[in-house]
């Protein structure tokens, strides 16, 4: 197996963490229930993790829920309620025109997770994809694939996302901003993804598919993607910080998301006008994003500690 | 060795040329031809002396041949809306302000983030690690934006009079302290984690045990068997940080104003300066894909085990 | 007088769960050249006992909490670290289990050896590189000017075992331990690897503690013998003795589970044929360790509910069991055949 010092990148920062020995994940089939349960078990242990999927289903209700009960049209322009304090009535205060600031975080948060989930399920297609055809195939198209990835290793994915707004033209929606977020995203996914499956494939149930004459597509399909669904899942925590600041940078500097639309980027944007006055209206929506994404990574390591175990050395 | 890095050298060309022409396609793209655009009425004749200056009136394969010749001989190309200037001349002006402050931002990552690591995993689960691990889990999660905005708030308007540091710019050391703060924060974070994790994996390592079985001193211990050995996955971390600096120099640049590469980059797709864009994209994805190259040499270098397998 | 003298060290491990006993009353001595196995089971203590001599356990969780450990006049188990690093690798030398982890794989080879001799013998880089050359050649590594600036991955796994060795003679040690020196080897290079540290105690007239799962080993190697089991000694006697006359159950279970006693298989032996497994250590009940697996204790026996002491059977045969092979003359040998 070849050693390079990418695989030693993919570590997660913080190997030594503490930990049991466990099953392992990758090794065994995942039609068992009883995988999940210990999984289940393994995760509600790590309290952090706990804790930060409590915090996440909140913020998620919250922004669901929001904008359905509350009183206030979100866009209705009232300047007499300008920069109004927190109130009972306005649990955040009112911007700059103001509308009520607890209804619009709600909207702009659900812009921005929109925007993370379906940019991360893009990333992951497209890893998933490149990774399994890397790993699957092996040899020296492997090796090419996956030294290509090596050099493009950090390659910078503002620079691309915003010639790929520029190509598509028009004011950025939801959709353009998925797809700008994602084209120079997936080189993680992908090294994650070929890695499970070239460790899949030397287990003893693959080969056995393998010599008992299964076809190589059955073999892709019904013993190699379905085992990677545990890194999948751990992959989704894990990109979705990236791809939710990302949308907040770009609406941050103007070119994503516009007003009168409202991600909690394009929010922390108008807010940044105003700060020196009424810095509530930045910190709020910044907030909310570091909450999310700080949420995020817990979850990562949860999912880690219970789908993966193997991954962090004990 | 050296059949290994020359092999790394050789492997980094094609890869090149493949993200240039990526980025020249999508340019091409969005560019198609830029003076038959409605906004800048030009009569037929300038038209086609502007197309024979900018090689438009050829196939796509030759301009992109033209383009990575000049790539290769370091020049981008003239810009498109600054008529008497050239790519060349606005990575002169902006390039180094962008490097000074990518490279502060490092060092100021580098100097407080290893230590903090190092720290921390030699006092692991006591109150400094915990400390200094919800530190690092929250500067990597707070949005640069915030910071910034906060440290200007606070360190130049707030309480301005005692530190007197300037809102934006960047002249004189004054100006540079805040933005390299900001930028270098989440760096910071990155390497405390990373470094307080591979430490403490090295601590457990049967080596270490061996070296204290010889009686060395606890200072040598710490510093040739734990640290090296510690710091070369840190190294491994600069690719994705370079992306990560590059990144957050763009909104540093921003929020400071300050007049570099990130802040031109914004300016320049505004003004549909698509020749700018693309000669500025070609030059950051170049530093990084040469960063990963010295990286991984440097990394064969410091770890002999990975010399030999991946020649 | 005794070069090392072991007496009554406790050494527990302090979980968040409970306090575990590794080493619970353990004695022995070493005299000088001579060569003490320790055996036993893996959990047995006999490693944790090894590293408490050297002060090398984490700590916490582990913690010396009782008994001596006198090596020409100091007690090491009280000695504050700055000293211990004095004696470490120049007095008491130790090799460990496995030797494809325990070299820093950074640092080339003749670094790592050199570093002991530039710490305690106060050479300079050319005389440290010197002697490591003779060392190399001592430990009977080919090629040793050469290999010196090898990396660690270069070498196979007898041949890091044999620099090990090299390292841990650097300094002409007075005692060796050596932590299962070829446990982790192939078959084929065990013996080699033995006789070399026998071939290097005559020479530099170390003691040795060579500490062992395998009964071959110590069969070849040691003078004395102390078999562990729980955390205890439950018995010790000279080699011949021992292997002519074991007297503790265990002890013949594991001599049982040698494919035979004589003859070239000895080191295949594993302790395999004992049904049942060690005892929790956090809170061991008052009985004999032992009694749960042994063929000999009926439900009914004082050994069940109270802890046998080590006593002395005949002179320089210890053994802690209420029933020791002298005094069952007439039951058969029931285990391992």
């Amino acid at each position: 197996m070849v050693v390079s010092p990418q695989d030693q990148r993919m570590r997660s920062p913080d190997p030594a963490h503490s930990g049991d020995i466990q099953v392992a994940g990758a090794g065994t089939p995942i039609r068992q229930s009883s995988l999940w349960r210990d999984a289940k078990r393994r995760y509600v242990r790590n309290k952090g993790a706990v804790v930060a999927g409590a915090i996440f289903l909140i913020i998620l209700a919250y922004c669901i829920i929001v904008p359905i009960v509350s009183p206030y049209d979100p866009d209705e322009v009232n300047f007499q309620d300008r920069f109004l304090p927190a109130s009972l009535a306005h649990p955040f205060g009112t911007d700059a025109f103001g509308r009520d600031l607890f209804t619009r975080v709600a909207l702009g948060g659900r812009i921005s997770i929109m925007i993370g989930f379906a940019a991360t399920f893009v990333i992951l297609v497209i890893g998933l994809t490149y990774g399994s055809i890397s790993g699957f195939v092996g040899g020296w198209l492997d090796n090419a694939m996956m030294r290509f990835l090596d050099a493009l290793y950090g390659l910078p994915y503002l620079p691309f996302a915003i010639i790929t707004l520029a190509i598509i033209g028009g004011t950025p929606t939801k959709w353009t901003m998925v797809l700008a977020l994602s084209i120079a995203s997936w080189f993680t996914a992908a090294r994650i993804v070929r890695g499970q499956i070239i460790t899949l494939k030397q287990n003893d149930y693959v080969r056995a598919a393998t010599a008992v004459g299964a076809r190589w597509y059955r073999v892709l399909a019904r013993h190699l993607v379905p085992n990677t669904l545990g890194v999948l899942i751990i992959a989704i925590f894990l990109e979705l910080p990236g791809v939710i600041l990302g949308e907040a940078f770009l609406s941050f500097i103007g070119l994503g998301i516009n007003p009168p639309a409202a991600s909690w980027g394009s929010m922390a944007q108008e807010g940044r006008d105003v700060y020196r006055t009424h810095p509530s209206l930045i910190l709020i929506p910044s907030l909310m994003i570091a909450t999310l994404v700080l949420c995020a990574n817990f979850i990562a390591d949860g999912l880690r500690d219970a789908l993966d175990p193997r991954t962090k050395e004990t | 060795m050296i059949r290994f890095i020359i092999g790394r050298i050789l492997w980094t060309i094609p890869v090149l040329l493949l993200v240039i022409l990526m980025t020249f396609l999508m340019m091409r793209h969005i560019q198609g031809n830029p003076f038959r655009h409605s906004e800048r009425a030009v009569s037929p004749e300038i038209q086609a002396n502007l197309e024979r200056k900018f090689n438009l009136d050829k196939p796509w394969y030759e301009q992109y041949f033209l383009y990575v010749k000049g790539v290769a001989t370091f020049d981008l190309g003239p810009s498109l809306v600054l008529r008497n200037q050239s790519v060349n001349d606005i990575v002169r002006e902006h390039f180094p302000k962008s490097l000074e402050l990518g490279f502060l931002a490092m060092l100021f990552a580098v100097v407080f983030g290893i230590p903090l690591g190092v720290i921390a995993a030699l006092r692991p689960n006591t109150v400094f690690d915990y400390g200094a691990m919800l530190f690092s889990n929250v500067g990597f999660a707070v949005p640069s934006f915030l910071i910034a905005t906060l440290l200007i708030y606070f360190f130049a308007l707030k309480w301005g009079d005692i530190f007197g540091l300037p809102t934006s710019g960047w002249t004189g050391w004054q100006s540079k302290i805040l933005p390299v703060i900001a930028l270098g924060l989440g760096p910071m974070a990155y390497f405390a984690r990373l470094v307080r994790g591979t430490m403490l994996e090295t601590l457990q390592q049967d080596y270490v045990r061996t070296a204290k079985a010889k009686g060395l001193s606890g200072r040598r211990v710490l510093m040739v068997h734990v640290l090296k050995n510690s710091l070369i996955p840190a190294v491994t971390a600069a690719g994705p940080l370079l992306g990560f600096l590059i990144t957050g120099s763009f909104i540093i640049e921003f929020i400071f104003a300050i007049p570099g590469i990130g802040k031109y980059y914004i300016t320049a797709v505004s003004a549909r300066d698509y020749s700018v864009v693309m000669g500025l994209t070609v030059l950051l994805s170049v530093i990084v894909i040469v960063a990963n190259m010295i990286v991984d040499i440097l990394y064969g270098v410091l770890d002999p085990r990975t010399r030999e397998v991946r020649t | 007088m005794a070069l090392l003298e072991v007496k009554d060290l406790q050494t527990h491990f302090f979980t968040r769960e409970a306090v575990v006993r590794a080493v619970d009353g353990v004695s022995f001595s070493v005299d000088k050249s001579k060569t003490l196995g320790v055996v036993g089971e893996s959990g047995c203590g006999k490693s944790v006992t090894a590293l408490s001599i050297m002060g090398l356990l984490p700590q916490p969780p582990a913690k010396i909490v009782g008994g001596s450990v006198n090596f020409e006049g100091f007690d090491l188990a009280t000695l504050p670290e700055k000293s211990l690093e004095d004696i470490r690798g120049k007095e008491i030398a130790m090799i460990f289990q496995d030797p494809m982890t325990s070299l820093n794989p950074t640092l080339r080879i003749g670094t790592q050896i050199m570093e002991t001799m530039q710490r305690h013998l106060g050479l300079d880089k050319g005389e440290a590189r010197k002697r490591a050359i003779e060392l190399l050649d001592e430990v009977h590594i080919p090629n040793a000017k050469d290999r010196l600036n090898d990396y660690p991955h270069r070498f196979s796994g007898g041949m890091r075992q044999r620099v090990m060795i090299a390292i841990a003679i650097s300094c002409n040690p007075k005692l060796l331990i050596a932590d299962e020196p070829t446990t982790a080897l192939d078959v084929t290079v065990q013996a080699g690897v033995l006789d070399l540290l026998e071939e290097l105690q005559a020479e530099h007239e170390m003691a040795m503690i060579v500490i062992t799962h395998d009964m071959g080993v110590v069969a070849e190697a040691a003078d004395d013998i102390v078999v562990m089991y729980a955390g205890q000694i439950v018995e010790q006697a000279s080699a011949l003795d021992l292997f002519d006359k074991p007297e503790h159950p265990y002890t013949e279970a594991l001599l049982g589970a040698l494919p035979q006693i004589e003859g070239a298989g000895i080191r295949e032996g594993r302790l395999t044929a004992i049904p049942g497994r060690p005892p929790d250590l956090h809170d061991p009940p008052p009985a004999c360790r032992f009694a749960p697996r042994c063929p000999y204790a009926d439900r009914g026996d004082s050994c069940t509910v109270e802890e046998p002491q080590l006593r002395e059977v005949r002179p320089g045969h210890w053994v802690r069991s209420a029933h020791p092979a002298s005094e069952r003359a007439r039951e058969p040998v029931g285990a391992g055949t």
